[in-house]
């Protein structure tokens, strides 16, 4: 190593570790970082707002019962939860199923719990009589959460849900040891064929994800700050 | 799934048996070791956030943002390919031995990388659940100890850090447990803890299903002896020490 930081390896590697075989019709690196990021987030928006919905309007029995899975499904970790879907999925949908999707479906599902939690728990913040006074103006249970509940809580949660995707983005990154080619794993590739230059190849990708999660951070941040600014006016 | 037959026995038996035992007291020790390390750098980093230095706030903010905001994975990729190499020789060659004390291995260079990466990691998290415990400490107590002639450390070590525990001591736990969850990252640098103990059953005899439910339910396990050891543990220490002051 002649000198302190070698350029050369990251000129010559950026496009590679930044779209992958984009070229080529299969993006890899931080193009698919992102968007294993926006399907999994996506997934779990969907999947956790239902789990929500089912939650808030079914008797006591079964909020126990989701309660019991969801902590089950939060209980193990994240990279064996990849595991189960990535062994799994091809026996149940045939040797066809790509290895992304499993990587989808576990962080997905394991980040629907959380916005299960933050969208209850939102609505848990609200004071009890709003509930019963939009009911007994003749609002149905349904029409009450629609537009007398949720308009509420929605900005309250958006901090919540930048931060999630931010763990989400985070996660991805496990992907590598299924090898699906995202930023890691590329990294980790062309630190294995190049050999020489780890330090400067690591450092790069820390500091692709630190600008993508800690842009999203500051965001959160800032929306949380509005919130409560407008909150005290 | 068709003509996939359970055999529990196939993982609970012979060799898949023995790398399950050795891969528990493997995730024990990188959890345990790593906790340790986490909770004094977090500590370490709480005190330099207490101080009056600008410039030592600010490495400790800086720390806490780059640890939170880059990926587990790369770090102990980080650490492993890109740091070690750069280790004085004599230590690599003295890492790379084996070497006993009192019947105990010394960690292997893969398991020194491990708890010092989780470590350096969960410390990050650690501090910030710290600080949220101190915030809810009335600002009058700090003036109060130091009136009373406490140095500034003595503050801490005896009036502050004891109630921000006690305040944000459910929270910890919940970092602790994703510390132990977060160990099986390490099977990324060929820590053989116990993720990667099942994926090795898994190819050595192909019963994914029966080694990933073990593995599921040793983690839970796991999870359920830790957070209600700590929780009891909180109970014995915190018994009159939570902060009133905050709403």
């Amino acid at each position: 190593m002649d000198e302190l930081f070698n350029w050369a390896v990251i000129a010559d590697n950026l496009t590679y570790l930044l779209v992958g075989k984009a070229a080529e019709g299969q993006p890899g690196g931080l193009l698919l970082t992102i968007i294993i990021s926006l399907e999994s987030v996506l997934v779990a928006l969907i999947l956790g707002s239902v789990l929500a919905l089912i939650s808030w309007f079914s008797p006591q029995w079964l909020q126990r019962l989701i309660t019991i899975v969801t902590d089950l499904i939060r209980g193990i970790p994240l990279l064996l939860l990849i595991f189960w879907f990535y062994f799994l999925l091809p026996m149940l949908l045939g040797n066809g199923a790509p290895d992304t999707l499993s990587v989808v479906a576990a962080l997905g599902i394991f980040s629907a719990v959380t916005v299960m939690h933050i969208i209850l728990s939102g609505l848990n913040a609200l004071p009890r009589g709003q509930n019963e006074a939009a009911r007994s103006s003749g609002f149905s249970a349904l029409q009450t959460l629609r537009w007398v509940l949720l308009p509420q809580v929605l900005p309250m949660m958006l901090p919540s849900l930048v931060n999630l995707f931010v763990a989400l983005i985070k996660d991805t990154s496990l992907a590598f040891i299924v090898s699906v080619p995202e930023l890691t794993l590329l990294t980790n590739q062309v630190n294995n064929r190049t050999m020489v230059y780890p330090m400067e190849l690591f450092l790069l990708a820390g500091f692709l994800y630190f600008l993508l999660c800690s842009s999203l951070t500051t965001f959160a941040h800032r929306l949380d700050k509005r919130r409560l600014a407008n909150l005290s006016r | 799934m068709n003509g996939y037959q359970l055999d529990w026995w196939a993982v609970l038996s012979g060799q898949p048996r023995e790398w399950l035992f050795s891969g528990i007291w493997m995730t024990f020790r990188l959890t345990v070791f790593s906790s340790l390390l986490a909770t004094v750098i977090a500590v370490i980093l709480l005190a330099m956030r207490l101080t009056t230095s600008r410039l030592l706030q600010g490495i400790a903010a800086s720390y806490i943002t780059v640890f939170r905001n880059t990926p587990l994975a790369v770090q102990f990729l980080f650490w492993y390919f890109g740091v070690i190499p750069l280790l004085p020789e004599l230590w690599r060659d003295w890492l790379n031995e084996t070497h006993i004390y009192a019947g105990f291995t010394f960690p292997s260079m893969e398991l020194i990388a491990g708890i010092w990466g989780l470590g350096l990691f969960s410390a990050a998290f650690i501090a910030e659940e710290l600080r949220a415990g101190v915030r809810a400490v009335s600002a009058g107590q700090f003036e109060a100890a130091r009136s009373q002639g406490l140095s500034a450390w003595q503050t801490l070590r005896y009036v502050i850090l004891p109630q921000a525990l006690a305040n944000s001591w459910q929270p910890l736990i919940g970092q602790y447990l994703n510390l132990m969850k977060n160990s099986t990252l390490a099977m990324s640098i060929a820590v053989a803890e116990l993720c990667y103990q099942v994926n090795q059953i898994e190819s050595y005899n192909l019963h994914a299903i029966e080694a990933f439910a073990v593995g599921s339910l040793i983690y839970l396990l796991l999870g359920l002896f830790l957070s209600s050891s700590l929780d009891a543990f909180g109970r014995v220490i915190f018994k009159h020490k939570r902060s009133h002051s905050h709403g």
